[in-house]
């Protein structure tokens, strides 16, 4: 694993072009725009997971080639992977500790009236 | 130049820059320290006793505009990336300048909607909305000030005689990785506070 | 140490104390915060001794009950982040480069910033005292207690606004330290080569790296809560003090690691050497390191069970606090199997190693016990925890902190530590920490609750009280007599030779103490004890190059700039806004002078 490699340090640069970045760049807006469309079309059960993915495909391409996670050592991924992953399974068990609490017995206020469902 | 052999860059056991590296943990540091106030907002969504409700004041259109402005402000950055690296020096000032001018539109239009949102009734003790609501996305935008700060710098600095030095490309990368963060947290943020329904 | 380029740019007459304050040689960063740390190490000992003076006897009356409440919670905050922490940070900046065979940690005025910040987050925590008063809502400061309405005072801003600052400090040393094992080791060395002491150091590194922003989040909310009218944590208005106990400890418990993986890993340097027998099951006490590491951030809620969390929570966080005791024991054996068949040398060094094993057993079994919800709710609050806490916080980490010194100490200073007064302190530290920590089991289960500044007679609590009050002061004497050998040492001539303890890491091929650039040749690694292979292997060190061309950082005065600027923006968060203005103007001119000033 050590001195593979005197490469990759500063001289050698991701082989994307300017046209393929802004071709990165449209189908970023694009994607922002199907969400935008998502969110106002209401489709039911699906919405949620659908805008999910969609933004973790942003996320995705945003590391990949804006960061250049894919042309770099991997060692920049596993750090990187390591602070999102244990974000992402720590908010999940917070929420589902929350979530479930039944021993949660405050009275909210019933807003059925005052405010219908935003969109 | 003898001397540039001992450079902190060079000898590293992985071939990789220290620095790079170092800005890599920081983010993952910084993915928990966001996880934490994602956590947060979500604990108490819809838990707030007395309104404004999210529901009922936030404007999605007007923030979907300033999403696609911190979207479009990865691309200047990535392209002032490009420049620094393959010498394009010009291409790399005038992406900076782009960048930290699409940052300064977004903050302006979060300084915007903060005022509007005080004009509603909504305050950081407002409810839990308020509170959660404008922690999460004011560290945000803080971010977003210091990396307005950090490109700046660097705009000056390859405006003088020395320009950049001869690391210039592995300066303006550092710099790229920390906006290019600030903004996918805010892909994240712009989904679960606006996107996704009350 | 003249470096051929360094030294000519550097006027040779420069004041002692500005060389300590711009230095950027981890070495003397190293003791900066070596003796900070001890420093206030003996000032949450006398804390503790205060503590202990008043609950010696039925209705005491040397301390009220406020100062008592100020008295345990600065005395476990000053014990955690100024007294524990600093000193692993000592040893992990004297030892990282040097274990590894780099000349440097990668980013020295980084280094210097950690240590500088360290210092405002001590001082500004521990003038609390003088200023109105300390925090005196647990270390841990649970909601609602900390909300305005319990807590007029300034005392819990100082504790938010404090703690963020040492969060910053820790988070730039380890961000450092991290980078600099991944990335600067000498050639040969490879991962599964380093010695457990950096492997452990590692995983703290990660730790902190990946808990301190969750604290930091808490904290601001704290913060936002007590000052900016939100309401987070109080239950009146929407909040939940239960999310601060979660956020708390989802900090709290890898920080609980954070105190003892460094001297897990001292004693894994200690007992091979001590043992002249190579580590037993490298690979298992690596990995289990990493296990602990990574378990830890699973099993927060282990402090919380008496809160109501539900049946189903309850048996996850009790499966995964009772599985973090496996990689535990893995250690445990690993250590036994080093002595096993060993020609042991009964130095102080082992002494304090080997009892860390024990004590830190013990501490560890009892930690089982609290696994289980049931026997929890039984311990819950009761001085049976404190029982649990001190046996592996003292038993434990300040145990493996002593090994460390009197291990080190020859490589640090070139002298030995005297092994008479060294046992002695050794032998003062087990049996008064004994005494006083072990009838805290037996008061626990008598039902004595933590955190009360007196009790009545007749409760049965006075026996064991008075002789957890003896134990405290037989630790006290040992502390003092340690404090003796360590002045009468530093006046003898130094004697010891580069490796007094045939040791094998690359921290004993250089001289004692190490030249300013450690190592005049770079060493080469063939094996996990080079040293040893070399000896075994018959290869000589490579010869001293008659001319040394050997770059090192130049000294710097930002870092203290920058420290300033933190200083003055948490002094601005405890009064007037303008002063953090003024603070984060300085902050940005010191990080502007940073990146302009040259290193070549």
């Amino acid at each position: 694993m050590d001195h593979e490699a005197s490469a990759g340090h500063g001289h050698e640069h991701p082989p994307t072009t300017i046209r393929q970045y802004i071709i990165i760049g449209v189908i970023l807006a694009i994607i922002t725009a199907v969400e935008l469309w998502v969110s106002y079309a209401g489709l039911g059960a699906i919405e949620i997971p659908l805008l999910l993915i969609m933004s973790a495909v942003k996320f995705g391409i945003v590391a990949a080639l804006f960061m250049h996670l894919k042309f770099e050592h991997k060692i920049m991924t596993r750090m990187f992977l390591i602070g999102i992953v244990l974000a992402t399974a720590l908010l999940l068990a917070v929420i589902a500790l929350f979530w479930n609490d039944a021993t949660d017995n405050r009275v909210l206020p019933d807003r059925s009236e005052s405010s219908a469902p935003a969109h | 130049m003898a001397a540039a052999a001992h450079e902190s860059g060079h000898h590293t056991s992985l071939g990789v820059d220290n620095r790079k590296l170092l800005m890599w943990i920081f983010l993952a540091s910084e993915c928990l320290f966001f996880g934490t106030l994602i956590s947060t907002y979500l604990v108490f969504k819809g838990q707030s006793l007395v309104g404004p409700f999210p529901g009922e004041i936030l404007d999605i259109p007007l923030t979907s505009a300033s999403t696609f402005v911190l979207l479009m402000s990865s691309l200047t950055m990535v392209l002032a990336v490009y420049g620094a690296q393959h010498g394009r020096l010009g291409l790399m000032r005038g992406m900076l300048l782009a960048t930290i001018l699409l940052g300064l539109t977004f903050l302006g239009f979060q300084v915007y909607e903060f005022r509007h949102f005080g004009h509603l009734g909504l305050n950081l003790g407002t409810n839990q909305f308020g509170a959660t609501f404008y922690l999460m996305t004011g560290f945000h935008g803080t971010h977003v000030g210091v990396g307005v700060l950090y490109l700046i710098s660097l705009l000056i600095g390859s405006m003088r005689r020395s320009g950049l030095g001869k690391e210039r490309a592995l300066w303006v990368d550092t710099a790229g990785l920390y906006w290019h963060f600030v903004d996918v947290v805010w892909i994240v943020i712009f989904t679960i506070v606006y996107l996704i329904p009350e | 140490m003249a470096t051929a380029v360094g030294s000519l740019s550097q006027p040779e007459d420069r004041s002692k104390i500005w060389e300590w304050m711009t230095t950027v040689d981890h070495k003397k960063i190293a003791a900066l915060y070596g003796v900070t740390g001890f420093t206030f190490f003996l000032f949450a000992g006398i804390q503790a001794l205060l503590i202990r003076t008043q609950l010696a006897v039925p209705n005491g009356t040397v301390l009220d009950a406020d100062l008592y409440n100020q008295l345990f919670t600065t005395h476990a905050l000053t014990m955690i982040f100024l007294a524990i922490m600093p000193l692993g940070a000592s040893f992990f900046n004297y030892f990282i480069p040097l274990q590894i065979g780099a000349r440097d940690v990668a980013f020295p005025r980084l280094n210097a910033l950690g240590y500088w910040t360290f210092l405002v987050g001590g001082v500004m925590l521990t003038s609390s005292f003088f200023l109105g008063g300390a925090p005196d809502g647990g270390w841990f400061a649970y909601a609602p207690l900390t909300s305005t309405e319990y807590a007029p005072g300034k005392n819990l801003d100082f504790y938010t606004v404090s703690l963020l600052i040492l969060g910053i400090s820790s988070l730039m040393g380890a961000l450092n330290f991290a980078v600099t094992i991944i990335n600067m080791r000498a050639p040969g060395m490879l991962m599964m080569r380093l010695p457990v002491y950096m492997w452990m150091t590692l995983v703290v590194a990660f730790l902190l790296i990946l808990s301190l922003p969750i604290i930091t989040v808490a904290l601001i909310q704290l913060y936002f809560d007590r000052n900016f009218s939100t309401h987070f944590f109080s239950p009146e208005a929407g909040g939940d003090p239960i999310l601060w106990q979660h956020i708390f400890w989802l900090f709290g418990h890898p920080e609980v690691y954070v105190l003892i993986l460094p001297s897990m890993g001292i004693v894994s340097e200690v007992l091979p050497v001590m043992s002249r027998k190579p580590l037993f099951g490298y690979s298992a006490i690596v990995f289990a390191g990493a296990a602990i590491g990574v378990l830890g951030f699973a099993v927060w809620a282990h402090h919380m069970f008496t809160t109501g969390l539900g049946t189903v929570p309850l048996i996850v966080f009790s499966a995964s606090t009772m599985a973090i005791g496996v990689p535990t024991g893995i250690k445990i054996f690993n250590w036994l199997g080093t002595m096993w068949g060993g020609n042991i040398r009964f130095t102080t060094a082992t002494y304090f190693a080997v009892s860390f094993i024990a004590l830190f057993t013990i501490g560890g079994i009892s930690g089982v016990m609290h696994a289980s919800p049931a026997v929890d709710g039984q311990h819950q609050d009761s001085y049976f925890v404190v029982a649990h806490l001190h046996y592996v916080l003292f038993g434990g980490a300040i145990m493996g902190i002593f090994a460390g010194i009197f291990y080190w100490f020859p490589k640090m200073t070139g002298r030995f530590l005297d092994e008479r007064m060294g046992k002695f302190t050794f032998w003062a530290l087990f049996v008064g920490q004994n005494l006083t920590f072990f009838p805290m089991h037996f008061l626990g289960l008598a039902g004595m609750p933590r955190r009360i500044y007196t009790y009545d007679e007749g409760l049965g609590w006075e026996t064991w009280n008075l002789v957890a009050t003896g134990g405290s002061y037989i630790i006290a004497l040992g502390v003092l007599v340690f404090l003796i050998n360590f002045f009468k040492t530093m006046r003898q001539a130094p004697t010891a030779g580069d490796n007094p303890w045939d040791g094998g890491t690359l921290e004993w091929a250089t001289s004692s103490p190490p030249p300013e650039h450690n190592f005049d040749v770079v060493p080469e690694v063939r094996d996990r004890d080079p040293l040893w292979y070399n000896r075994d292997h018959g290869i000589a060190a490579a010869p001293k190059p008659e001319h040394l061309h050997i770059h090192l950082p130049p000294p710097s005065y930002i870092p203290l700039v920058v420290a300033m600027g933190v200083a003055l923006l948490g002094i601005g968060a405890l009064s007037h806004i303008g002063v953090s203005v003024l603070g984060v103007a300085v902050i940005v001119y010191g990080v502007w002078a940073w990146a302009l000033e040259p290193t070549e």
